[in-house]
């Protein structure tokens, strides 16, 4: 761009001579200049501009494949990574840099911290040069469904060995992949673990001698009591009623079991209306109708919701996911200590134990399937998936990776991270995820319906009849693609 | 935006007719490959042309991160119309399109009569006393980022902890009492409408106050004289000499409220109660951006420009057909 201003400028240097007020012209030019050569940069971004991505992959310089080695590394070779520079930060997947050099070569790392995933990744997807490993999280993060077709299957690095020399999937706690796997692929590989409960003030509780409740009855029972004292049994905000979708689906899936997990995931007809649905359904709209919910959630923002829960304690309990410490980390009571409880199914006679569990993954790792060097991507989750990685990211970020047996007993002193992990633990085999909210992008949708349930202006028969109409929709809607849950 | 106000105003005034034949000097070629060349290619390459990008992609089921898109014919615009989300959302925009620009042209015109004319009826015509002191003041909200202004009017609406409630319980409203005026099909509308047109009176009052002081200070003398009101001066004196302000400012407001993304993002992200207050341009968002369908976002987008189209001809149309009836009764 510079140069042609430059060019620009010195022809107008020639013709100034004969103008009337050269000076001002030429500025005038020189800035026009900028004008003409903006719109040639910007127009490049748009679509159209699509290289020839085969050939360049195929250029990619390839290491010799070994048991060291097992994706071929290029020994020297650069690794470009992308990483969503959010609460985790990114110096966890830079921490892998020194363990690169050393395996292959000095082959070289490089971590670009990004905020704005989906806007800065569009060209380079389009243009068929994107990095060699993405970390796809944030409010603007890709939906799966759109780049799914263009991603590798990891399943070659979760069957790899570490690099202690243990397959990777056995060194993982159970059902952690189920949630990358997209079309039968295993697109994303999930690095956070994430547990989805209900979380509560241990000392608070103490107090009272209040306990976690394990069915809907005793939430019920619990919200009961908690009104004697002035305190509400939940809040919510606008944007995150949905939550509370998670611990309805939670819940069923307790209830009724894989049944339920399967009607759900796979969009059948009439799955709102399963009786274990409908169950919790049920025992929520009690709690609506009985005032257990602080009124005016559809209009305060999330966080000043969650506040209302873990600095006021007006609210006794809240539905969320593992993140919920970190996020409030600044606005959590003094002794609060922050436990989770597995979400309560609707009766005691439940298909799954009360241990049961919904433990899944967040921060979707992605390996592009144009990337110049996607064996350097899958090389880098290797070394970050090691028992010293993981170890690493568990002690700087008080949050446990997938990988297992990386916290110690005192979790760091962190009682929601202690509380996790003894949660898994308790649960072993009995843990299930669900993401058809997700797969689909059925949130913005389902809030709206949820924010009016949880105001009490929708009855569970008009909250099932409308959730199932959105997810009709999705199903007969051919240009989306299914993802089969089994 | 610009081309609207600047098209009709220099397509009459600027061929000389007088000079007659004039020689291509350097001077004028110049001039012209530079005032009117330049400005030209960019306005191709700047609107014209992604225009057109933007409507092709409409009829392709573009996901936007591919290098191809797959021509899909008019698939996206028959979707579109089967959509009660999308058609929500039309009216919602058209809700705007109506109440918006009808509240802040009806405040700002009152503000600008009552700061210029609306003054004591003794002595000369003038405004109200330390009127120059409202003018200014009125201005500041216009100064305020607009994301600004919804980021702080979420929290004065905030239930529990908002200014709005507190004010409104201390005053004994117990119905106040953690009213979410936002959370609530009725009133978020209308608690969005009521930022908004706050945010744009105090530009349209100085607006107006400009086109009111351009019309000769006499007419409203006589118009005293003869002994008409303030009301009757500002609905028969004020009103008609200025309809070319009115109509630019309502054809500004009108293409905002088509738009009031940026409030509507601030205040109800995710299209608030029941989708009260969706609106086209959150709609395009969250399809290209959150579901990934570049293509089916065009096509709302080629829908909302359509629209914003047929607005401006309308406006412009009655205002012809008016100028035409009242030209013909003063030849009477």
């Amino acid at each position: 761009m510079n140069r042609v201003t430059e060019n620009l400028s010195e022809s107008t240097d020639e013709t100034s001579t004969r103008t009337a007020s050269p000076l001002a012209r030429r500025r005038f030019l020189h800035l026009a200049g900028f004008g003409v050569a903006l719109p040639v940069g910007l127009s490049a971004c748009a679509a159209g501009g699509g290289s020839s991505s085969d050939e360049e992959t195929s250029d990619a310089p390839a290491g010799e494949v070994t048991e060291d080695n097992p994706f071929g590394v290029a020994d020297g070779s650069a690794i470009d990574a992308v990483i969503f520079d959010g609460g985790y930060g990114t110096d966890y997947v830079a921490f892998a840099a020194a363990s690169m050099a050393d395996l292959h070569g000095d082959a070289e790392l490089t971590v670009t911290p990004s905020t704005q995933i989906s806007q800065q990744m569009q060209p380079r997807f389009v243009g068929g040069n994107p990095p060699d490993l993405l970390d796809n999280s944030g409010a603007n993060l890709i939906a799966v469904s759109t780049i799914a077709a263009q991603l590798e299957d990891l399943q070659p690095l979760v069957d790899a060995n570490n690099l202690e020399g243990t397959p990777i999937k056995d060194t993982l706690y159970p059902g952690m992949l189920t949630d990358g796997e997209y079309d039968g692929r295993l697109v994303q590989l999930n690095y956070v673990l994430t547990v989805y409960g209900l979380w509560y003030s241990k000392s608070l509780f103490d107090a009272n001698g209040w306990t976690a409740p394990t069915t809907w009855d005793e939430a019920l029972a619990l919200g009961e009591q908690a009104k004697a004292q002035g305190k509400f049994l939940f809040c919510w905000g606008k944007e995150a009623a949905t939550y509370y979708l998670t611990l309805l689906i939670d819940g069923a899936i307790k209830e009724g079991g894989d049944e339920v997990r399967i009607a759900l995931g796979n969009l059948e007809a009439d799955c709102w209306s399963l009786p274990a649905v409908q169950a919790v359904l049920t025992k929520m709209g009690e709690a609506v109708s009985k005032g257990y919910f602080r009124p005016g959630g559809a209009g305060t923002q999330f966080t000043a919701a969650q506040a209302q829960w873990s600095q006021a304690q007006e609210a006794i309990l809240y539905p969320s996911g593992s993140w919920i410490e970190n996020e409030m980390k600044d606005q959590t009571a003094p002794d609060f200590q922050m436990t989770g409880a597995p979400s309560p199914s609707a009766t005691s006679s439940a298909s799954m134990p009360a241990t049961a569990l919904h433990a899944s993954a967040g921060e979707p790792f992605v390996v592009p399937s144009d990337g110049a060097n996607k064996a350097g991507g899958m090389e880098t989750l290797r070394i970050m998936l090691s028992k010293e990685a993981a170890t690493n990211f568990a002690a700087t970020k008080l949050s446990s990776t997938v990988v297992k047996d990386t916290v110690p007993d005192d979790a760091f002193g962190s009682t929601a991270l202690a509380s996790q992990i003894a949660m898994l633990e308790a649960a072993d085999t009995d843990s299930f995820s669900h993401t058809l909210v997700d797969v689909y992008g059925l949130n913005t949708d389902m809030l709206v319906v949820w924010n009016s349930f949880l105001s009490g202006e929708l009855d569970v028969a008009g909250t099932t009849s409308a959730m199932q109409d959105i997810v009709d929709a999705v199903r007969e809607d051919d240009t989306v693609t299914k993802v089969t849950v089994s | 935006m610009t081309t609207i106000g600047a098209a009709p105003a220099t397509g009459r005034r600027t061929t000389p007719r007088s000079g007659g034949r004039r020689r291509w000097t350097f001077d004028r070629v110049s001039l012209f490959v530079v005032f009117l060349g330049l400005p030209f290619l960019g306005y191709l390459t700047l609107v014209i042309y992604p225009f057109l990008q933007a409507a092709y992609y409409s009829l392709t089921s573009w996901s936007g991160f591919t290098p191809t898109q797959d021509f899909v014919g008019l698939d996206n615009y028959t979707r579109l119309l089967g959509d009660d989300t999308f058609l929500k959302s039309i009216g919602n925009s058209l809700t705007l399109l109506v109440v918006v620009p009808v509240l802040t042209l009806v405040l700002s015109f009152a503000l600008a009569c009552l700061v210029t004319f609306g003054g004591a009826s003794t002595g000369g015509v003038r405004g109200l006393r330390g009127s120059s002191f409202y003018r200014v003041v009125s201005f500041f909200p216009y100064i305020v980022p607009a994301i600004a202004t919804g980021i702080i009017f979420a929290r004065f609406y905030d239930p529990s902890a908002g200014l709005l409630n507190g004010l409104l319980t201390s005053l004994g409203f117990d119905g106040a009492q953690d009213y979410p005026w936002l959370g609530d099909a009725t009133t978020a509308m209308p608690a969005i409408i009521a930022v908004i047109v706050w945010t744009f009176v105090g530009f349209y009052t100085v607006l107006f106050v400009a086109a009111i002081k351009g019309i000769p200070s006499e007419l409203f003398e006589a118009a005293r004289l003869d002994g008409a009101g303030r009301f009757r001066t500002a609905v028969s004196i004020a009103a008609p000499s200025m309809t070319g302000s009115l109509r630019s400012a309502y054809i500004y407001l009108g293409i905002f409220a088509l738009d009031a993304f940026v409030f509507m993002a601030a205040m109800t992200p995710d299209g608030g109660p029941q989708n009260s207050t969706l609106v086209i341009t959150q709609q395009i968002y969250s399809a290209a951006f959150r579901e990934g369908r570049f293509g089916l976002a065009c096509a709302m987008g080629v829908v909302l420009a359509v629209i914003t189209f047929l607005f401006v001809g309308i406006v412009f149309g009655v205002g012809k057909v008016l100028g035409r009836e009242k030209k013909a009764e003063a030849r009477r």
